[in-house]
């Protein structure tokens, strides 16, 4: 079974935080936090020394993680622990790809197999997929696309042929944790990616709060949304106070739970 | 030997190479690839780049016959293609124009690059400065620290310097920043790549700008010695300027070719940039290549007294030119680098960079007293005047005095 093949039609909410941040002991709490509200999504960041997709908010996450000396392993064992109480909670990595050639695509698949559901290899273009994407659904782990507002339709078209789970739409040009939302273009987008593909769209990249999670929804055809940076960047703004930000996680994730 | 024929048409030298990059970026490189090959077959491109080339960098550049230290090697003679006398004091001038016209081309209007030493910046800055683009450079503060001259070089042509305070605060980080500007404003900004790293198109654009290094190299070298050279030696970091050299000779199997690369303290020890002789393939910046990194795939900080060479990958054609084994790659230490620095300077009056005085401790060490008869081609890639506080701090001279 595939959590992600049984998202709800609407409204979905995906989570995203990345492994081991900001040590491993806290990250566990984190995701037990985060798990205790019964997200449709958790998005599990394995940490890269160069994440040039990500923006300085998640670069700092990765440096604070990999400081704590983890490593990949551990970031897995985390994740199947965590999988004890995962319910109906669909669990994705999103990692780049020097960490999954590294450990080695099988032992990595043979890590993960049973316990997520899919993956989003970030540096990972469709022109390269065929032999990871292969090896992971012989093993019902989906390979989740991203789709930028630069995709032209031909290579849309191409892109998201047989895609599972939920299309990973990059709402702001620009890398995670932007600022500038613009909805007519979302939706627009969106429409499109939806007269090609019949699973869900999610909107990610630059939502900041619960407003935005209604605008999103209101505004625009999208089936949910994908938070990250928001999530992290609080942390700091707390100056690294953990007990504090355990309980501000909290309330915000009650709140965009709309 | 079969016809050296690399990159295939999705940017493979052999398994190394490719376009490793998001979804946000995809689109543009493959637009950029297009536009570049639209670019190659127009004869008025070529001819503005010539003409640019001939009268604004000074090329074709002079192949001088180190003539003193030739006879202090007593071995080979060596001559040195002369770079560092282009406008700008480097190679990089060559790869900035031909890029800036592309960017003209394709009714780009904003200009982004990333620098280490300061070379590529300067020489970046230089040709916004004279088609009147506004330039950003990326620059690790800890790069900033060691290369003022060329900070305030860059600053003088107009250019925004952007510190980069991220990771190992160099070349690397400057080169994440700049593609992450890139992601953000894709629609009006050109990124200009410096050397022949990055993803696919950069490495062979990179490459195919360099290689009048090496075209004017072999003319002028068949003219005076009447034959090919016996070996090219050439620095290598991320390696435009030895992709330079290199490529027109690939198919003359009996040039023997070299590449140099920073060793740092050792090849052996932590600090070092010697991504081919103690690194591994992996992917870094877009690109399938050799690079420094851990068990895990995290890269691993550099380390080199020269900013320009200061980088844990390098290029992917090298990485092919390595494991098919037509180029072979040593590691040079900081401290030999100096050596020949002051070597080069004392016997021939050319104040090398700290970037190719790696290749000339090469030269040095290997082919003292051996390889008579037998010509070297050395490319000075660049001048030393950046590297003067540095080296005279590593020497022990007090500047100030």
């Amino acid at each position: 079974m595939n959590n992600l093949d049984s998202l709800p039609k609407k409204k979905i909410l995906s989570l995203f935080m990345t492994c081991g941040f900001p040590t491993l002991n806290h990250s566990k709490k984190i995701f037990n936090e985060m798990l205790s509200h019964q997200p449709d999504i958790i998005e599990f960041g394995l940490p890269f020394s160069d994440p040039m997709a990500d923006g300085p908010i998640i670069q700092e996450a990765n440096k604070l993680a990999l400081r704590s000396k983890l490593s990949t392993q551990l970031s897995l064992n985390l994740i199947k622990d965590l999988s004890k109480s995962k319910n109906n909670t669909s669990f994705v990595i999103m990692c780049y790809l020097n960490t999954v050639r590294k450990f080695g695509l099988n032992k990595f698949i043979k890590n993960i197999k049973g316990i997520v559901d899919g993956i989003i290899i970030v540096d990972l273009p469709f022109e390269e997929e065929s032999e990871i994407k292969k090896a992971l659904s012989k093993n019902n782990i989906h390979l989740i696309k991203l789709i930028s507002p630069m995709t032209d339709k031909k290579r849309a078209q191409k892109l998201l042929k047989g895609s599972k789970g939920f299309i990973y739409y990059i709402s702001a040009t620009g890398i995670t944790g932007s600022n500038k939302l613009d909805y007519s273009e979302i939706n627009k987008n969106v429409q499109l990616i939806k007269k090609k593909s019949s699973v869900p769209v999610l909107v990610g990249f630059g939502i900041k709060s619960k407003k935005d999670v209604i605008n999103i929804s209101k505004k625009t055809k999208a089936d949910g949304v994908i938070i990250g940076t928001a999530l992290i960047q609080k942390y700091f703004d707390l100056k690294m106070d953990f007990n504090k930000y355990l309980k501000y996680l909290k309330n915000f994730i009650t709140e965009v739970k709309i | 030997m079969k016809t050296y024929k690399q990159p295939n048409t999705v940017g493979r030298f052999g398994e190394f190479g490719g376009m490793y990059v998001s979804e946000t970026l995809m689109p543009l490189l493959l637009n950029l690839d297009k536009s570049y090959k639209k670019i190659q077959k127009d004869k008025k491109f070529k001819k503005e780049l010539n003409d640019l080339f001939k009268n604004y960098v000074g090329r074709p550049s002079p192949l001088h016959y180190a003539k003193n230290l030739s006879k202090y090697i007593n071995g080979p003679k060596v001559y040195f293609k002369r770079d560092e006398l282009n406008h700008t004091g480097a190679h990089k001038i060559n790869n900035c124009l031909g890029q800036i016209l592309l960017a003209k081309k394709m009714g780009k209007t904003r200009i982004i690059a990333e620098t280490g030493a300061g070379q590529h910046g300067v020489a970046t800055a230089t040709v916004c400065a004279l088609f009147g683009l506004p330039c950003y450079i990326y620059m690790g503060s800890k790069d900033i620290e060691r290369q003022k001259p060329n900070v305030f070089r860059m600053k003088l042509l107009g250019a925004t310097i952007i510190p980069v305070e991220s990771g190992s605060k160099s070349l690397k980080d400057a080169m994440n920043e700049a593609l992450r500007d890139w992601i953000k404003n894709v629609r009006d900004t050109f990124y200009i790549i410096g050397s022949t790293a990055g993803p696919h198109p950069y490495p062979k654009m990179v490459r195919d700008f360099q290689s009048v290094i090496g075209r004017e190299a072999r003319e002028q070298i068949l003219k005076v010695e009447k034959k090919l050279p016996d070996y090219l030696i050439a620095c290598v970091g991320g390696g435009s300027n030895a992709m330079g050299l290199f490529y027109p000779f690939l198919n003359d199997k009996n040039v023997k070719i070299i590449g140099v690369e920073a060793a740092g303290r050792g090849a052996k020890t932590e600090e070092t940039a010697a991504t081919m002789t103690s690194g591994s393939p992996g992917i870094l910046h877009g690109s399938y290549s050799y690079v420094l990194q851990d068990t895990d795939g995290q890269i691993k900080e550099a380390h080199s007294i020269s900013a320009g060479l200061d980088y844990p990958g390098v290029g992917p054609e090298h990485s092919y030119l390595k494991d098919i084994k037509r180029v072979k790659y040593f590691g040079i230490t900081d401290k030999e680098a100096l050596e020949a620095f002051q070597t080069c300077s004392k016997l021939e009056g050319i104040i090398p960079a700290l970037e190719p005085s790696h290749a000339l401790a090469y030269l040095i060490k290997a082919f003292k007293n051996k390889h008579k008869n037998k010509v070297v081609i050395l490319n000075m890639c660049g001048r030393g005047d950046k590297d003067l506080f540095t080296a005279a701090k590593a020497i022990g001279f007090d500047a100030d005095e």
